[in-house]
């Protein structure tokens, strides 16, 4: 029978603070590296990626940040980074004490006083997967799922608690939640349609998309200005900006770079005919979206079933149950991970892991670059 | 053409002379980690190292913008468009230290130009600074390529008088927190609606269809008021107070003299600049977009006909002083498009002198009191704006809007109209027209 290696991570995107990815060398790195992180080499199961530093966190509670921020601390089940606060679960000091949620200045190196703190229940102890797998975080939905933190005030919010969160996921001005039924709720800002109510309005407090009732969702990701959901089934919903392609679809400004999947028909800017369009793959003309204001179902190659996904900014990663990563939106800084800084409106395998012969578990990304854990492939 | 050595010095001579100097004070809205970034850019820069500083100043660009797409416009932070501002400053710098060749100095007027709409004045309003010692080294969209350096291009240049540099300013970022996104917000499926733009705020608005000249017949509506040069005081208590539009005949007789506005005068003082463009004959139609482009790229698609030669300049109504805000809040738009260019009925939160240059404009006010009457949209973003198309109504669905009452006018060179704030307005464009508009509170 096959055993199950333990699985390391790599990295790629953008290191302009020196955070760990990869080597290290540079800024950038645009084909995935292994993490080399600092200090022992112990079992990292949670990544969480601010712009200029980096959060881990090992299976033995120990957390490090590279990057801006440079530090190391024990005691951690979780960790949430942004520039702004450092967010930890901390164990409480005697036993039994419960968790602790303290928020820091990233560059406080966790010494000194919290900017502050607050005692979580018991029921903060939370399950590892088995199998060693690194679980996403609960965080920044806090344990207990009445509340969740947020770098921009208001800090700590409550969540109704016939919200049943499972997970929250935060964009620059939108926030998703999954409940436990799989249903997705959304609220915030909603100009650049990543709310998936079919308008640009904004709501203040969770509203369920009606698109996606009905469907039980498994995972929901946030990037800054779009959302993604997977099915159960492995289907893959997307809405938002796509301004990068982010979304998958016909980018305007991929167009006039020449680089549309769907553009790669169209001619040269006549002049006087301002009128830009894509060609389809029946060969007919479809629009450029800069804007999806409802859920839209994402086509992968056919027979691939998502069931990770995880946004940073502007550029979108899926893990197929088969083990593979597709990732596609702003490639600028490498964060894409195809050896070169093109930005794509379509789904593109990263082949470093399939030239490996490693299977992608999980991604997490920042927001100009993504993590990976991978495994290596069972021998038959 | 004067090489790079000259371009490099005229730009480094209006930067600060220290790298204590080149940095922005900044509050607590940016973070440490980007005061860090900027610091070490400034130091890449003094240190000639203009390649990673290049990198550095995407990176401060990238970042801040993501800031500026954050929420609502009017709620984005001052220092985080100082940033930005600061960080088109240094890439423009660094992209002509290398060459100064025409290449190079377009990208980088491109750049300030991106600053200018975008950012906010930093270190003493220097990119309009940097943007006019650019121009002066490029040749003008008229001339043809340059031989062999044998032009100064600062011989053939006129110089900038200040009511042109009021303009200028006007044509490159009055429309700031009005266009924001890259171009075009195409949205998928459902009804269009216009970003998060409340205002038809781009300079030029270029048909999409040509239509035969409509000339509608006034004296079948109700005129506009025209009062020759009245007193300060007698516009404030008949008009500014109750809230009543008037054409003002005559005050721009008292305007400086003579001045010739021609295509060519505006391609010499504009033409490399990159300005906001709306294209679409309405921007409620479905194929408006809005794309940027320079002046000559405007001209060149859009323009055919010559303006005639005028001989009107343009200052500051005195009728402005009446207003709470000082000078520096009159926001100044010049419009610019060919005849059958539409402004769909809508309203303003400012009082508007709207001061014809060149060619006329049919132009209907209704009251807000009629609010109701003209279907406002009524979603947040478009609530200031009509459903109504108000010269091909559709009374089925807007029956209310038959009865409204409404003022009506051409509008011809040299008069200026008044129109009180949140009066309701729809302009047409009868000939190719170029307007100044004067938005004051």
């Amino acid at each position: 029978m096959a055993e199950e290696r333990r699985g390391s991570w790599f990295g790629f995107g953008f290191c302009g603070f020196g955070q760990a990815l990869g080597s290290g060398r540079g800024r950038q790195v645009h084909s995935p590296e292994p993490l080399q992180t600092p200090g022992e080499d112990a079992d990292v199961c949670r990544v969480s990626a601010s712009w200029s530093y980096t959060a881990f966190v090992t299976r033995g509670g120990r957390l490090e940040l590279s990057g801006s921020a440079g530090c190391a601390a024990g005691g951690c089940r979780d960790a949430w980074a942004s520039e702004a606060l450092l967010v930890v679960l901390r164990a409480g000091p005697g036993r039994g004490a419960g968790t602790e949620l303290q928020a820091w200045a990233p560059g406080s190196a966790l010494s000194g006083e919290p900017l502050w703190a607050h005692t979580v229940g018991p029921e903060a102890e939370g399950e590892d997967a088995p199998g060693g797998e690194p679980q996403a975080g609960a965080l920044p939905l806090l344990p207990g799922a009445r509340a969740y933190v947020s770098p921009r005030p208001p800090f700590y919010s409550p969540l109704a608690p016939e919200l049943r969160a499972r997970r929250l996921e935060l964009g620059a001005e939108h926030a998703l939640l999954l409940d436990e039924a799989g249903q997705v709720f959304s609220w915030g800002q909603g100009r650049h349609g990543q709310l998936g109510h079919g308008t640009l309005e904004a709501e203040l407090e969770p509203r369920p998309l009606e698109a996606l009732q009905g469907v039980p969702m498994a995972e929901v990701a946030a990037g800054g200005w779009h959302s993604v959901c997977v099915s159960e089934t492995g289907d893959i919903y997307i809405w938002g900006w796509n301004e990068s392609g982010q979304l998958a679809l016909p980018s305007r400004s991929l167009a006039e770079v020449g680089k549309t999947a769907a553009g790669e028909a169209s001619g040269p800017k006549e002049d006087g005919s301002d009128v830009r369009t894509a060609e389809g793959e029946s060969g007919g003309l479809a629009p450029f979206i800069a804007i999806q204001p409802f859920p839209a179902l994402l086509d992968l190659p056919p027979g691939t079933d998502a069931v990770k996904a995880s946004c940073g900014s502007r550029h979108t990663a899926v893990v197929t149950r088969t083990g593979e990563l597709y990732t596609w939106g702003w490639g600028k800084y490498g964060q894409l991970g195809h050896e070169d800084t093109s930005s794509l409106d379509r789904p593109r395998r990263v082949e470093y892991f399939v030239d490996k012969r490693l299977q992608v578990r999980a991604v997490s990304c920042g927001p100009w670059n993504t993590y990976v854990y991978a495994v290596e492939k069972a021998e038959g | 053409m004067a090489g790079a050595g000259t371009l490099r010095e005229a730009l480094r001579a209006l930067l600060p002379p220290t790298k204590e100097e080149l940095t922005l004070q900044l509050g607590e809205t940016v973070e440490r980690s980007v005061v860090r970034l900027l610091r070490e850019a400034v130091e890449l820069f003094c240190g000639g190292r203009g390649d990673e500083c290049l990198q550095a100043s995407e990176a401060i660009l990238d970042y801040s913008w993501e800031k500026l797409n954050t929420g609502p416009w009017r709620d984005v932070h001052r220092d985080w468009r100082r940033v930005y501002a600061f960080g088109c400053l240094l890439k423009a710098v660094c992209l002509c230290e290398e060459t100064g060749d025409a290449g190079a100095v377009a990208a980088a007027l491109r750049v300030c130009d991106m600053g200018l709409l975008m950012g906010a004045a930093i270190l003493g309003d220097i990119l309009t600074k940097v943007a006019a010692v650019l121009q002066a080294h490029l040749p003008s969209g008229k001339r043809p390529a340059p031989g062999p350096a044998q032009e100064q291009p600062h011989e053939k240049r006129r110089n900038l008088r200040p009511q042109d540099s009021n303009l200028l300013r006007s044509l490159s970022w009055e429309v700031v927190g009005k266009f924001r996104h890259s171009p075009s917000e195409d949205i998928a499926g459902t009804e269009w609606q216009r970003g998060n733009v409340a205002h038809p705020s781009c300079i030029f608005l270029p048909k999409a269809r040509h239509d035969h000249v409509r000339i509608p017949d006034v004296r079948s509506e109700r005129t506009v008021p025209r009062l020759r040069c009245p007193s300060l005081q007698h516009f404030r208590k008949h008009f500014l107070v109750p809230g009543r539009p008037v054409i003002l005949e005559g005050v721009a007789d008292q305007w400086p003299c003579m001045k010739k506005w021609s295509l060519e005068y505006i391609q010499d003082v504009a033409g490399c600049r990159t300005v906001p463009v709306e294209v679409g004959s309405r921007y409620t139609d479905e194929e408006w977009s809005q794309t940027l482009m320079t002046v000559n790229e405007f001209i060149s698609k859009y323009i055919r006909d010559e303006i005639p030669e005028l001989k009107r300049d343009i200052s500051i109504p005195d009728y402005c002083c009446l207003g709470d805000g000082d000078e520096e809040e009159i926001t100044i738009n010049a419009w610019f498009g060919p005849q059958g260019t539409v402004s769909p009925l809508h309203q303003d939160p400012q009082q508007n002198f709207l001061a014809q240059v060149t060619g006329r404009k049919y132009i209907r006010l209704y009251s807000p009191q009629e609010s109701e009457a003209l279907y406002p949209h009524d979603t947040h973003l478009l609530h200031n704006t009509s459903q109504v198309d108000v010269e091909n109504p559709d009374l089925e669905k807007f029956p209310k809007f038959a009865e409204a009452p409404f003022l009506s006018c051409i509008l011809c060179p040299g008069e200026i109209l008044f129109i009180p704030v949140k009066y309701w307005h729809y302009v047409r464009a009868l000939d190719l027209s170029f307007s100044v508009s004067f938005w004051w509170s």
